[in-house]
């Protein structure tokens, strides 16, 4: 997701063409063509121009619902409604051919891979592999990360894995479904014992109140992700 | 006499000339494009390159070619008297008036539907199955969740959200 003011600007998109299955998208105010998957204009007047990043998350209904009880959901367009995708879009989508592939880590191009770009570098995550750990800790570039599986079983957030006053990156674990504990919480860490909910936040211990801070996961096919991030690595593959 | 009937063709050879050539640049202008960016095939980082460049200014260089062959058209007419090949130029020319259009059309732009008008619901309302993938965004208090089943057909949305433009895009 990108912020939409850029050098003195307010710009409206229009999705207009495809590179390499990625989409491009046209400014109405200057013509100008930009990349959905860097936010870069690659074309036109404000060739070379970065789109301003916006935080997002790809959660399940249910889970940002309960933390967002205030928040709005797009409403349907009637006219389109009959085209919309069903909820198993993304299983459907891997059937679907691909025009450009990378053989490499034995991964297919359809592969669901969740992307993170930085720090300096681009790292991959198995989709599946993530669900199935349930926790990662990781690095991207120097920085230690951590992914989390929510309650749902499928929507996952990733953080930067420090805290004010901890020495290096704390571990964490996961607390058992059954192990009493402040509402919400899902993990510990070993370093000041607290508990944190899915959205990173410390619910209790020394650390209550502080946030982790958010690392955009995106959720992206394996030759997608390769093809805009060439020098990308993959937790799991050497 | 005989310069004259000389004048006459070198007239219509040029009306000719300019005619096939405003036929075959506006072509380039049109198809090269839908060629390229065609969503089935891979693109290569040059012949997008240029593909974009094609775009941003086919709009002007398609105009200029519409003046051109109705220049020459109005030279051949004077130039050439047999009807038939008057109408066969005259065809040129509206065909040349086509593509000038299809130039102003981007059809990707018409084939993914763009919401351009995208409303909003409170959250407590909506009849959504609780599995259903959403792209969540917060900002200042404000949150906003799009359905993956909608951005998805859409690709991209358009939005203001605690006064601040953003772009949703799937």
């Amino acid at each position: 997701m990108w912020g939409r003011d850029v050098a003195g600007l307010r710009l409206t998109f229009h999705l207009a063409g495809i590179n390499n299955q990625n989409f491009l998208m046209r400014d109405e105010q200057t013509g100008s063509y930009w990349q959905q998957i860097s936010g870069k204009a690659v074309s036109g007047p404000l060739k070379g121009s970065q789109l301003p990043f916006v935080h997002s998350d790809e959660l399940n209904f249910g889970t940002w619902q309960s933390e967002e009880p205030q928040g709005t959901v797009l409403q349907d367009a009637a006219p389109y409604r009959s085209g919309y995708a069903l909820k198993d879009w993304d299983v459907r989508m891997q059937r679907a051919p691909t025009v450009i592939d990378f053989h490499e880590h034995g991964l297919k191009g359809r592969d669901v891979m969740l992307g993170i770009q930085a720090f300096g570098a681009s790292r991959a995550f198995p989709y599946d592999q993530v669900i199935r750990e349930k926790l990662v800790q990781d690095r991207v570039g120097a920085e230690p990360v951590l992914l989390v599986v929510g309650a749902d079983g499928q929507s996952v957030r990733a953080f930067r894995d420090r805290i004010p006053g901890v020495q290096g990156a704390p571990d964490f674990y996961r607390m058992p479904a059954n192990q009493p504990g402040t509402p919400g919480a899902l993990l510990m860490d070993a370093a000041t014992g607290g508990e944190w909910n899915f959205q990173g936040c410390a619910l209790s211990g020394r650390s209550k109140g502080f946030c982790l801070e958010p690392v955009e996961a995106i959720k992206d096919y394996w030759f997608d992700w390769r093809n805009f991030n060439p020098s990308t690595t993959v937790y799991g593959k050497k | 006499m005989a310069n004259m009937t000389g004048e006459l063709q070198r007239s219509r050879r040029r009306s000719v000339a300019v005619m096939l050539s405003c036929v075959a640049l506006s072509l380039v202008c049109v198809v090269y494009p839908f060629y390229v960016i065609w969503p089935f095939r891979a693109q290569g980082a040059r012949e997008l390159a240029i593909a974009l460049v094609v775009m941003q200014f086919r709009s002007a260089a398609t105009l200029i070619s519409v003046a051109a062959a109705l220049a020459a058209l109005v030279f051949y007419w004077r130039a050439q008297p047999r009807r038939w090949r008057r109408a066969f130029a005259t065809a040129g020319a509206a065909f040349v008036c086509v593509l000038a259009a299809l130039a102003r059309v981007n059809i990707y732009e018409l084939m993914f539907h763009p919401d351009d008008r995208p409303s909003f619901a409170a959250a407590s309302g909506m009849k959504l199955d609780k599995d259903e993938k959403v792209i969540a965004v917060k900002i200042g208090g404000a949150a906003r969740a799009y359905p993956v089943r909608n951005i998805s057909y859409h690709h991209v949305i358009n939005d203001l959200l605690d006064k601040v433009a953003i772009v949703a895009t799937y």
